[in-house]
């Protein structure tokens, strides 16, 4: 993928609809692109330092102790929760088919959400619709 | 007697989610907030009404119940009702004053627009949801 084709898949994507073009193509340079085959563990349950990632294509399956709890594709993200926290992620995260993804290391995300004010505001958002989700299944 | 600007700025520097948040910030939440007082087992906000605002326990405390269920119990300096204003989504729990109780109230567009003016604050606030989710998600397995 060339670097206007990464900044196209990037504008359709809901956590980065409020950059405009050149903040969008500063965020091209800093974030990595990064391709799994299907099977790969792009994150392990247990073990820290994989980092944040935003799937440009494909989908991944959200694994605890073996059992799938969910299914992220185009536009979703993963990572961010224990990166925040400090701790290690609580599920695996695994490639089914062949996944591209746009890739952060850990210890980068803090100062790129401060950088860039309206992505973690979108994350924001989808955290909180998540908790909420969660208050309503229990 | 009410609260004056400075004691409520005082009050807001030690609740941890506005640590590290700008002075101007600070300033502009003191004004913002308004002081409210419930009795002892008084509806703060009700589960299933749309969300106002997010609000910060001063004295006293509030029990926060789903159904039947309690979900947690806050007391001085914590705060609740962010969710609401974040995913615009009906309040999904009702938080009732333990005893007499004192909150300091910010509503919903003030609140964004804090979050929008400082980066830190939504940052902390990220962090609190994140736990709170990582704590949801453990709850659910067990």
């Amino acid at each position: 993928m060339n670097q206007q084709q990464i900044l196209d898949s990037l504008a359709g994507l809901a956590l980065f609809s409020d950059l405009d073009r050149p903040r969008l193509q500063a965020v091209a340079h800093t974030m990595s692109e990064e391709s799994f085959p299907s099977g790969q563990r792009i994150l392990r349950q247990g073990f820290s330092g994989s980092g944040f990632f935003v799937i440009l294509e494909g989908e991944v399956v959200v694994r605890v102790d073996g059992g799938d709890v969910a299914v992220l594709g185009k536009g979703d993200f993963f990572g961010e929760i224990s990166l925040l926290l400090g701790e290690p992620p609580i599920a695996d995260v695994v490639a089914v088919g062949p996944v591209r993804a746009l890739h952060l290391a850990g210890p980068e995300l803090r100062d790129f959400l401060l950088d860039y004010p309206q992505v973690m505001y979108r994350m924001l958002q989808a955290v909180g619709r998540r908790l909420d989700r969660a208050n309503r299944r229990s | 007697m009410p609260l004056t600007s400075p004691e409520k700025r005082a009050l807001l520097e030690s609740v941890p989610l506005f640590r590290d948040c700008h002075s101007e910030v600070l300033d502009r939440l003191a004004e913002m907030t308004a002081e409210i007082a419930f009795d002892a087992d008084a509806p703060i906000v009700q589960q299933g009404q749309v969300g106002n605002g997010l609000y910060i326990v001063v004295r006293g405390g509030a029990s926060i119940v789903a159904g039947s269920d309690e979900l947690a119990r806050l007391g001085p300096g914590d705060f609740f009702g962010e969710l609401s204003v974040i995913d615009q989504q009906p309040r999904t729990a009702t938080a009732y004053a333990v005893g007499d109780t004192v909150c300091l109230a910010l509503a919903s567009w003030d609140l964004v627009s804090v979050l929008e003016q400082d980066p830190q604050l939504a940052m902390n606030l990220l962090k609190v949801l994140a736990g709170r989710l990582r704590a949801a998600d453990a709850q659910l397995r067990h």
